[in-house]
């Protein structure tokens, strides 16, 4: 069968590529402290929701499908149902931002701090062509 | 006397300056160096620093001078006084200010947004590039997902798209030229027309055919690529999938050539799938299975060496026969032999063996070859397809068919196969910023890097009963979609609850009426719309139905700081450097002419959701701590501009610094370029997820009364046929298709008087081109006046060119001409209206990527002779 496609790649070459620079890292509080969000809905979002600014207080070691779940519990199933398919996944036009910071993985913890954590949620345009 | 000295009583020039920015003149958006002497534009060039176009311009991009200046622009705002909308009404045009303008405006969306902001659709032109988040930033801070890309989305897009991206995670593919021996184009003229990186594709592809490379055309029509080919194979127009299946059948059951190794380590060849046409899955963690030839039993795919993965042989597990995605494939190709493949497309069984035995043989399986000090598997050939194959109700199948070419050798995303437009991006070396990789899903198959918008190709979004006026969130497979304009758009609004209507449009320079199908389906529904916004550089056909005009700034006058990006639309793929140029303004705007950036960020401060339009910037723009927007601030689009571009290249890189320098660049790694071995994600031969997306689809959608046939839901590809392949009405023995003309822009640069020079000196460019010996044979002379009629009975007419370059039943019509507005005197009247022949609803729509159906079965007359 020839050359083996997994034999092929030099694995050192892979990692020649610029690593990104890491992401700045809030102030921890590794107590037991509860965790304060201040979760924004932008857009079509804010056309659903009576609210689109809204506190919440979070336990300790909660991540960020912790607060969707939270912020189901408060705005209703509709609303989230919206950001989150059927098995649980964040839709992929729904843009989360933790801090100003893009979330894919709804497994990130969140972290006590001083101040509230933002988060903000939006969901983008679908359909494209051309 | 030297005639071109500058006289000695004119005075001295105060200005020369040659501006760096980018052309407009189409989507490839090249660079370009304006110079501008005294104010005035006197030449477009290409700009030799840039990767896009290195250099180079075509004929549309010199031209833009004659656009700009154009006396037919639009200088100032304008109501229609007439509330009557029609193709022939006259709406009145009277001139008012901005402010009563955005006033009108504002109000009217201000009460929208707190009705239902899904009533607005926003719809944007393909041709310009830079409206492209300005318009979705819009959209959605407004609250709509009811966005459309008009004709040039839809009619481009849907198929050629779909499974670039799928396969190639990119938005289209190219040959590699710079390695590439042998590369067939069906129904593609990538380097030899316009499109994707056109101008430095021409270089890459004149470089490459100079070097030897052959280049086989399979087209209907001998045309700008197969001008300059090897060999150009006529093909029934819309049969492209029974000539890639034929070869593929040849080279896996006649040849025995594949790439055994690529199959078992990119793709779900040795995945093993049951009689229900699924995978066999894991009982707990549902992951795929394959069959694990060293210790002889089923595991998950993502526990088993390539190397031992199975491509064949009948195994059972858990009770239940299966056997490899791969076996299913080559039993599935058997029937594809060269006899039927020459039925279907008209290519000799002869021809469709020695296709195939020549691109398998080039592909070389198995060679390496250093590339800049990195070992890359090395397979010199590639199939490509775009607008050609796409076009037609059978597109996923078309287009599927032909890339399988390329993964039965391996031929993807290598050095000298088929690659995508840039998948893959390390970033920019010194802020990591604008990188991408694809990455897999849970069963290991290939989600995209990057894409244009959200509706990723794979893995497709569950079909749920539809809340979007196009339809897609229940097609998921499909982008534009046909069914907010369609003669049946309300039938199926109501057969599926749609609880809201559109009532509101803003457009930006799409022309639907002459874009999409025939005139009177769109102008049906335009009809239908309380108020319409149109953001213009001159008067189209669509402007009868528009309530106010806004005046434009054209390219020249404008700003966009990513004109070239996302890099998989319009950044050269293959080895070089990456390149991001921005649009900067090279003269001010005329009258009261305003960019429609900065209009709709006003609109925005006047309607109050100025908040949410910042946070849609963040989010498409994927800005971060310190260049994100904050809150309500009203940033002009200078500042976005800025902050984007420090975002990505860092403080000393704002908008100030791209204005001096134009562009900025880096080189491109292999690892980049040819990213297929350095990724974990495989890709599909064997299309298992399009049968459950289909039957959920049909679930919704059967109890409602329409009928999903799902036959183009089948893991496995075969030729469909379009409506105009079933057509058996006595004298309709043409097939009418259009095509790209190299020298003008879909209906945009019809009223530019150089291109229309250039076009009318082609025999070409306004006419309807047909088979010489057919015409002889039916009395027609070169030249003559005739009626094309549709078997529905629509009518277009046209002068004919006879020639040997096209297939016997074809007829070819370039371009999209015939327009009839008076705000365009040097387009009106030019060339053939052909999209007058198409219908717009579900019969003519794809039911899996709802595309529309462009060919059609049509008749020819004599024009003197019509009733």
């Amino acid at each position: 069968m020839g050359v083996r496609w997994d034999a092929v790649v030099d694995p050192a070459a892979v990692g020649r590529h610029q690593p990104r620079p890491p992401l700045p890292q809030p102030v921890i509080d590794r107590s037991s402290r509860r965790i304060r969000v201040c979760v924004r809905l932008f857009g079509a979002l804010a056309a659903l929701s009576a609210e689109r600014s809204l506190r919440l207080e979070l336990p300790a070691a909660t991540t960020i499908a912790g607060a969707l779940a939270a912020l189901g519990e408060r705005l209703g199933g509709t609303l989230l149902a919206q950001l989150l398919d059927e098995r649980g996944q964040k839709r992929r036009h729904c843009r989360l931002f933790v801090g100003g910071y893009p979330v894919e993985d709804l497994r990130m913890p969140l972290h006590a701090t001083d101040d509230p954590t933002e988060i903000d949620i939006i969901l983008l345009i679908a359909p494209e062509g051309g | 006397m030297n005639l071109y000295s500058p006289r000695s009583d004119m005075p001295p020039i105060q200005e020369d300056a040659w501006v760096p920015s980018t052309c407009s003149l189409c989507y490839g958006t090249c660079s370009i160096l304006a110079h501008r002497v005294d104010g005035v534009v006197v030449k477009i060039e290409g700009n030799p620093d840039s990767e896009v176009g290195k250099g180079r311009l075509c004929g549309k991009g010199v031209s833009g001078i004659m656009t700009h200046y154009d006396p037919n622009r639009l200088r100032y705002p304008m109501r229609r006084t007439n509330p009557k909308k029609g193709l022939n009404e006259d709406p009145g045009w009277k001139r008012i200010s901005w402010d009563e303008a955005l006033d009108e405006i504002g109000e009217v969306l201000r009460k929208l947004r707190a009705d239902d902001p899904r009533k607005l659709v926003v719809q944007r032109t393909t041709t310009v590039t830079a409206c492209r988040v300005p318009f979705h930033a819009f959209a959605t801070a407004f609250g709509t997902p009811n966005f459309s890309v008009s004709g040039g989305g839809q009619h481009c897009g849907n198929g050629a798209h779909l499974i670039s991206g799928m396969m190639h995670a990119s938005w289209s593919v190219v040959p590699d030229f710079e390695y590439c021996n042998y590369s067939i184009f069906f129904g593609a003229s990538k380097g030899h027309s316009a499109g994707h990186a056109s101008c430095s594709n021409m270089g890459k592809a004149a470089d490459a055919r100079a070097r030897g490379m052959k280049m086989v055309v399979v087209d209907p029509l001998c045309n700008f690529a197969a001008a300059k080919a090897t060999e150009w194979v006529p093909l029934r127009v819309g049969t492209d999938a029974a000539l890639a299946l034929g070869m593929c059948n040849v080279m896996v059951n006649e040849l025995g050539i594949y790439d055994g190794p690529y199959l078992q380590a990119k793709t779900n060849a040795p995945y093993l799938v049951g009689p229900d046409k699924l995978y066999v899955r894991h009982p707990e963690s549902k992951t795929p299975l394959v069959w694990d030839t060293r210790t002889n039993g089923a595991r998950p795919f993502n526990e088993v060496p390539a190397a031992d993965m199975a491509l064949e042989g009948e195994f059972t597990v858990g009770g239940i026969s299966c056997h490899p995605a791969f076996q299913s494939l080559r039993e599935h190709l058997r029937k594809f032999t060269p006899d039927w493949a020459e039925k279907i497309s008209g290519v000799s069984a002869a021809t469709v063996r020695r296709l195939a035995k020549e691109f398998a043989t080039e592909a070389r399986i198995g060679s390496t070859i250093v590339v800049d000090g990195v070992a890359l598997p090395y397979r010199p050939v590639a199939a490509i397809a775009f607008r050609g194959a796409q076009g037609h109700k059978n597109s996923v199948y078309n287009f599927f068919s032909v890339t399988l070419l390329n993964h039965l050798v391996g031929a993807a995303d290598v050095v000298g196969g088929c690659l995508g437009f840039n998948p893959t991006s390390h970033g920019y070396p010194e802020t990591g910023m604008v990188r991408y990789l694809p990455n897999a899903d849970p069963d290991g198959l290939m989600i995209v890097g990057s894409w244009m918008g959200y509706h990723y190709p794979y893995p497709p979004a569950q079909p749920r009963l539809p809340q979007n006026l196009g339809l897609q969130d229940l097609f998921t497979i499909g982008m534009t979609s046909p069914f907010l304009d369609s003669t049946d758009r309300e039938e199926m609004w109501e057969k599926f609850d749609v609880p809201y209507r559109p009532e509101v449009m803003i457009n930006c320079g799409a022309n639907l009426v002459m874009s999409i199908a025939n005139k009177d389906a769109v102008a049906a529904s335009l009809s239908k719309y309380k108020f319409i916004v149109s953001f213009d550089l001159f008067l189209t056909e669509t402007s009868n139905f528009v309530d106010i005009i806004l005046p434009d700034c054209d390219y020249l006058q404008s700003l966009d700081a990513r004109s070239n990006y996302p890099f998989i639309f319009s950044l050269p793929a293959g080895m070089g450097e990456w390149c991001w140029p921005i649009r900067q303004p090279v003269l001010p705007p005329e009258g009261d002419q305003r960019q429609f950036a900065d209009v709709l960020l006003e609109l925005a401060d006047r309607v109050g959701f100025r908040a949410d339009l910042n946070a849609a910037y963040n989010a498409w723009l994927d800005l971060r701590p310190p260049y994100r927007l904050v809150g309500d601030e009203s940033y002009s689009y200078e500042r976005i501009c800025d902050a984007e571009l420090k975002n990505n290249f860092g403080t000393e890189r704002g908008l100030e610094w791209f204005k001096e320098h134009g562009l900025i660049k880096w080189k491109k790694k292999p690892e980049e370029v040819y990213w297929r071995p350095f990724v974990d994600a495989r890709v599909p031969v064997y299309l298992e997820f399009l049968k459950p997306i289909g039957d959920k689809i049909a679930a919704i959608a059967e109890p409602r009364g329409l009928k999903i046939p799902l036959e183009y839901y089948e893991p496995l590809p075969d030729f469909l046929p379009c409506r105009s392949h079933c057509c058996d009405k006595p004298g309709f023995d043409f097939y009418g298709f259009y095509y790209r003309d190299v020298v003008h822009t879909n209906s945009f640069t019809m009223e530019n008087p150089w291109l229309d020079e250039t076009a009318r000196l082609d025999p070409f460019s306004y006419a309807i081109a047909m088979n010489r010996s057919e015409g002889v044979k039916r009395g027609f002379a070169d030249g003559q006046a005739v009626w094309v009629e549709s078997e529905t009975g629509r009518k277009v007419k046209g002068r004919l060119k006879l020639t040997e370059g096209i297939h016997p039943e074809g007829l070819g019509f370039a371009a999209m001409c015939g327009h009839w507005t008076d705000g365009q005197p040097v387009a009106k009247g030019k060339g053939v209206f052909y999209n007058d022949l198409l219908e717009l609803d579900w019969e003519h729509t794809s039911p899996i990527n709802i595309n529309l159906d462009l060919c059609v079965k049509v008749r020819v007359v004599p024009a003197e002779s019509a009733s």
